[in-house]
């Protein structure tokens, strides 16, 4: 047996010639900080220091590092904090924090190296960056990134230990962050899932008994729905728990089942043609996946296309005559156009993954959840259980962007694992079904029409969508384009085309980026065409109050100001800047509860709601520790407990709107409770009144839910009232079906981009991003800005890069790796200005609302506006790869 | 992602660092017998007559920082500069990077079989081949993933094995027309080292890859090339292009028309055009001969500058 030293202490490794260093340093050192994620050499997440230079953990054979040293970010400082982990502290360089311990262990040999060549000279953007290049995050850390290595490098943080806007972020640097894949219990066993090879079969034959014949099997269980039915390829067939992942792929590669192939069908064309098999026959419709995080509205099917769905018409007759007299006058304002979308992974770090164990008739499950509340509620309801018996438990979750809302195959298949086998029973999805499986933003074919009025106003839009959803229903594109540019009449229309894929999911504002990516060019087109500024157009279209603030913001960018026509434009490199705007709803929870308590002369906050690497514990530590003068870091936060006070969902961006105003009740509550009680007066003229009176107070707990708003102003309308009759209807429905309240007022986004477009390699830059953002006060001011570059590059990478590829007859998705699919790396961060306008949500106790989903919508028009303003030739079809430039540059339809 | 599939056939395979090797290990797509190279040739080593032998265990990194053989072969050294990431390069080798296995994504998913792992036609052919070949010179339309090989090819590299030695980079790889295989290695036979012939000229050679993001991804098309320009006119010409063919590929009739031709823009923008001669792309992929023009044209005006 040979051995290695890792950070400093010698391990014996093992011989099996298969193991990888990852799992190695993982499963059996238990040293967790090391992240497996992609598994082929691509994300950096599982970096580690070998002989001093970095590697990639996830391809390297155990036995190749015998007789070495190895530092896991375990290892790294030495016990203290390393400058580079002091910096990425200070700079908010971290979300989620899933890809942290990678970046941190590389950048602390880059660091070396650069003090060593370069004293504290500071790092250019470009060498931080090469540097980097192996290393993703889906969060888009990257700007704080470059503010941390750049500033440890300069020697800012030689000496003391910072203080870090986000109150975890100690144990994010460090690798002490426990996620859901790290738990690991006495007696744990893996558990595998078993998945359909092909797209459309029904199970005739089913025969689990050779699996459980597999030497270390404790458990094996079906998970086949009632009607034995395969619709895509991944579809959960069984699953099985054994001693160690290799005994349960050898189980499942046993398992013996007969099937009956049925005709697949593939996509939105295919799924659309008169002669497609049907994917979900009439008796089978409700079986249908549902891509919203809503209920949608009843409506009619024809084959594999569910719709139309047009609730948010608003005279859909007049405006499809007044469209059709503008064709028929070859009206020269009358924009048409079809745009197309495609399917946009979440790609989080962290696979979707459960930890089930029952203690007698207790359950504990770990989930890399967005809701544990709702899903301790979802189990006990699914399992019969007292709720009082469940526990779910998310302390920190490795990413989400709407991918885990909901109770999901891996919770249900732990759970009866672990029942079946009376152990504590692991799923952790591998980067396949991460990429295939776990849903996604559906693709779309937006047909756009617009027509302004000759008077300059908007006089009709139609947009109707079609999502390609796989076996789900639910889409809702086109009539999110009611709310923004009032018009004399809109018909907007949505369809789900279903095929044998697997099902789309909620992903950061649902429906918002497809819609905006057809709208906004469309809008930039008629400002063209009217030869007017897009920015005044905007004004002048968009009477939104937010907006408005923020689109006079936008024209007095000097970017804005001094850009020139897509006609003065040559040469190979070309630039251009592009604006668009986005709107989102701000909504809220009811029933979220905060009980802030003082315990042993400290402020303790609690509420089941979890950090997805939103913010959230820092939300609630900003605004505690502001009413009491105290440091976030003075108050203990506990969240990521579903036996907590109730707590919301991190979706749709309603947190903050939901913590906040009880929080701040709660406070009030508390001062009051500590007046009450308290023994004495704070000595006079103390400059920590406060401080003070919390060491003398006695333990007291205080709990506050969410208060309703208070009245708006006139000019700040409910989106739910503007939508007339089937507003309310809709408001009505998301408050008793979704126990959700959409409040007054638009969290908008307005975005100025410039790009460069390489016309000899079609390659598209984003050189500077300008982010305008109206989303109220600012509950944790360095977080918010992070939400907005995270937001804004998951936009780019939806605008240039991303894209699920199927194979067209077998159904089997091809990007399922992340060689394939492509998310942004560092170098593809542009420079970022976030504008915030603190206005427009006084009425909300706070005065604060979300971020997060707002600030993706108007990324991706942005960025077509900018390439039309370089090139002079307008993309419809996202993303914008260097084969779709060279295309459209020369005229041609790309393949 | 785990389905239910027919094992790939059992060829042992050899291991140097694994950087490829482990990838499909995971997947299920390489599941025969495997055999680590326990042991071989590390390092640049040269000759009185200035050639360089590169041991095949070098690792990319070293290759790419490595400021004697930067200076002699720049376009070598810059082409591994461009592989993959710095914790890929740091591990992976010369030899292995000649030897890896296509890139496919149909070839790399476990649940579909396709001509490389004995299967009976390409599914890529008829299915989504957004990433494959332009030149399609075989049943196999997945473009060779090597990047040092291009870069081998324009340096008229000789590659020694254990059983064989001085093999070209044509002889290694084969000239396209095999779908089954990647390489032309005998099983077991293990790259030993590779010998970069003496240059006599004062050359100019680099390397570029088109790619969608900035760094970190495969190459759609790359080109490694190497001018010599007398008194303002090539005298000699060398272009070798990736990411379009089973195989890498010589761009001759560039390479001929610019032979003896004044080194300016003019030229090679018209020059520039003969590098898709001969190519025939699939329904997909025709926009790599736009990049490859692109490229050419780039990596020559910056040569010649
Ligand atoms: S997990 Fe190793 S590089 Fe992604
Ligand atoms: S912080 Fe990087 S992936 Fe979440």
């Amino acid at each position: 047996m040979s051995t290695t030293t890792i950070n400093g202490r010698v391990e014996s490794l093992p011989d099996d010639p298969e193991a990888l260093l990852v799992d190695v340093i993982r499963d059996r050192l238990n040293l967790t900080g090391t992240k497996l994620v992609c598994g082929s050499g691509v994300c950096g997440a599982c970096t580690v220091l070998l002989d001093g230079e970095p590697v990639v953990s996830c391809l390297l054979p155990a036995g190749a590092t015998a007789g070495k040293k190895l530092t896991t970010i375990e290892g790294i400082g030495d016990g203290k904090l390393h400058p580079i982990q002091k910096a990425f502290m200070a700079h908010d360089a971290l979300q989620c924090g899933f890809c942290t311990p990678g970046f941190v262990v590389e950048a602390t040999a880059f660091h070396r190296r650069w003090r060593a060549a370069q004293g504290t000279a500071i790092p250019s953007r470009e060498e931080i960056a090469a540097a980097l290049s192996g290393h993703l995050c889906r969060c888009g850390a990257y700007e704080g990134i470059y503010r941390a290595v750049a500033a440890a490098c300069a020697g800012r943080f030689d000496g003391d230990d910072p203080i870090a806007p986000r109150v975890e972020a100690y144990d994010k640097v460090t690798g002490l962050a426990r996620y859901t894949v790290d738990i690991r219990h006495e007696g744990q066993l893996e558990g595998v899932i078993l998945r359909a090879p092909v797209a459309h079969a029904r199970i005739t034959d089913l025969d689990l008994a050779p699996a459980r014949a597999v030497p270390g099997v404790a458990a094996v269980v079906s998970l086949l729905a009632d009607d034995q039915m395969v619709r895509f390829v991944g579809t959960p067939i069984a699953a099985v728990a054994a001693k160690d992942r290799r005994s349960a792929l050898e189980a499942i590669a046993a398992i013996k089942l007969n099937r009956e192939e049925l005709a697949a069908v593939i996509g939105l064309d295919a799924a659309r043609r008169e002669d497609a098999p049907v994917v979900f026959e009439k008796k089978d419709r409700k079986r249908a996946g549902n891509v919203s995080e809503l209920n949608g509205a009843p409506t009619s099917w024809k084959g594999n296309v569910h719709g139309p769905s047009a609730p948010f018409s608003q005279k859909g007759k007049r405006a499809r005559r007044l469209l059709a007299e503008a064709r028929e006058a070859c009206d020269p304002l009358l924009i048409e156009e079809t745009f197309r979308v495609s399917t946009q992974q979440h790609a989080c770090l962290e696979p979707h993954a459960a930890v089930a164990r029952f203690d007698g008739d207790r359950l504990t499950v770990h989930v890399s959840t967005q809701a544990v509340h709702d899903t301790m509620e979802k189990i006990a309801k699914r399992y019969k259980l007292p709720r009082d018996k469940v526990r779910v438990i998310a302390d920190h979750v490795g990413g989400g962007f709407g991918s885990k809302g909901s109770l999901g195959v891996e919770t249900i298949a732990a759970i009866e694992l672990a029942r079946a086998a009376k152990a504590p029973v692991r799923i952790a999805f591998d980067r396949e079904e991460e990429l295939s499986v776990t849903g996604y933003r559906p693709a779309a074919e937006l047909k756009l029409s617009l027509l302004p009025s000759v008077q300059g106003g908007l006089k009709a839009l139609s947009l109707t969508a079609f999502a390609d959803t796989g076996v789900a229903v639910n889409s809702m594109i086109a009539g999110l384009a009611r709310l923004i540019y009032p018009a004399q009449a809109k018909e907007l229309v949505d369809f789900d085309v279903l095929s044998n894929l697997p099902p789309g999911s909620p992903f950061r504002g649902p429906g918002g980026p497809p819609m905006a990516f057809a709208l906004e060019q469309a809008v930039d087109e008629a400002a063209l065409r009217m030869k007017v500024d897009p920015i005044d157009l905007r004004k002048r279209w968009d009477p939104d109050p937010n907006r408005q603030r923020l689109y006079d913001w936008a024209s007095g960018l000097d970017v804005w100001r001094n850009r020139e026509p897509a006609s003065s434009r040559s040469g190979r490199y070309r630039r251009g800047v592009g604006v668009a705007s986005g709107y989102w709803l701000y909504i809220w929870q009811p029933g979220s509860s905060i009980e802030l308590a003082i315990k042993d002369a400290r402020i303790i906050a609690s509420c089941a709601v979890q950090d997805i690497g939103t913010g959230t514990r820092s939300v609630i530590a900003n605004t505690v520790a502001k009413a009491f003068d105290l440091e976030p870091q003075d108050i203990e936060v506990r969240i990521g407990h579903s036996n907590l006070p109730e707590g919301p969902g991190s979706g749709g961006s309603r947190v903050t709107a939901s913590i906040v105003p009880p929080t701040l009740l709660a406070i009030e509550k508390l001062k009051m409770e500590m007046e009450r009680t308290r023994a004495r007066p704070p000595i006079a003229g103390s400059n920590a009144p406060w401080r003070e009176l919390i060491a003398a107070s006695p333990d007291l707990v205080v709990s506050a839910r969410r208060p309703p708003d208070s009245k708006a102003p006139a000019d700040i309308k409910s989106p739910v009232r503007q939508l007339g009759l089937m507003g309310l209807v809709f408001g009505w429905m998301l408050r008793n079906f979704n126990n959700i309240v959409v409040g007054a007022g638009m969290p908008s986004s307005v975005q100025v981009m410039e790009v460069e477009v390489d016309t000899w390699l079609g390659h598209v830059r984003v050189l500077n991003a300008y982010v305008g953002l109206a989303i109220g006060k600012l509950a944790a001011p360095t977080l918010a800005r992070s939400q907005a570059a995270g937001a804004l590059i998951q936009g780019i990478g939806y605008a240039l890069y991303e894209t699920r590829e199927t194979d067209p007859s077998t159904g089997q998705v091809l990007s399922a790796s992340m060689d394939d699919y492509r998310i942004p790396g560092i170098a593809d961060m542009p420079r970022l200005e976030v504008h915030f306008d603190e206005t427009g949500f006084d009425h909300v106790p706070g005065g604060s609302v979300g971020a997060g989903e707002v600030a993706t919508v108007p990324t991706s028009p942005a960025i077509a506006n900018a390439i039309c303003n370089a090139i002079g030739v307008r993309l419809t079809e996202i993303p914008f790869r260097p084969d779709r430039l060279v295309a459209a540059l020369k005229g041609r339809a790309a393949a | 992602m785990n389905v239910t599939s027919t094992p790939a056939q059992a060829v042992a395979e050899l291991r140097a660092a694994g950087t490829d090797l482990s990838e499909r290990r995971r997947s299920g797509v390489s599941t025969g017998p495997l055999i680590d190279i326990a042991s071989g040739r590390y390092g640049i080593s040269w000759g009185d007559d200035g050639t360089a032998t590169l041991g095949a265990l070098t690792t990319i990194a070293a290759i790419a920082a490595d400021a004697r053989l930067g200076a002699a072969y720049p376009g070598i050294a810059a082409s591994a500069q461009g592989i993959a990431t710095p914790q890929v390069r740091n591990l992976a080798t010369l030899g292995g990077n000649l030897a890896q296995r296509s890139r496919c994504w149909y070839f790399r998913n476990p649940g579909i079989d396709c001509l490389k792992k004995g299967g009976s036609n390409c599914p890529a052919r008829s299915g989504n081949h957004l990433y494959g070949v332009a030149f399609d010179l075989g049943p196999c339309v997945a473009p060779h993933p090597s990047t040092m090989a291009v870069a081998l090819l324009a340096y008229d590299a000789r590659i020694t094995t254990e059983r064989r030695d001085g093999l070209t980079i044509t002889e290694l790889l084969g000239d396209g027309s095999n779908g089954r295989a990647d390489h032309a290695l005998l099983p077991g036979e293990m790259i030993t080292k590779i010998v970069l012939p003496a240059l006599q000229t004062g050359e100019h050679a680099t390397y570029k890859r088109a790619i969608s993001r900035t760094h970190a991804e495969w190459a759609l098309v790359e080109v490694c090339a190497r001018v010599e320009i007398v008194d303002g006119t090539f005298r000699f010409v060398r272009l070798a292009a990736g990411g379009i063919a089973p195989v890498p590929l010589r761009l001759t009739a560039c390479e001929r028309t610019l032979q003896g031709m004044s080194a300016n823009a003019a030229v090679i923008a018209e020059a520039a055009k003969q590098a898709t001669s001969g190519a025939n792309p699939l329904p997909m992929t025709g926009y790599k001969l736009d990049l490859l023009q692109g490229l050419v044209r780039d990596i020559l005006e910056r040569l010649a500058a």
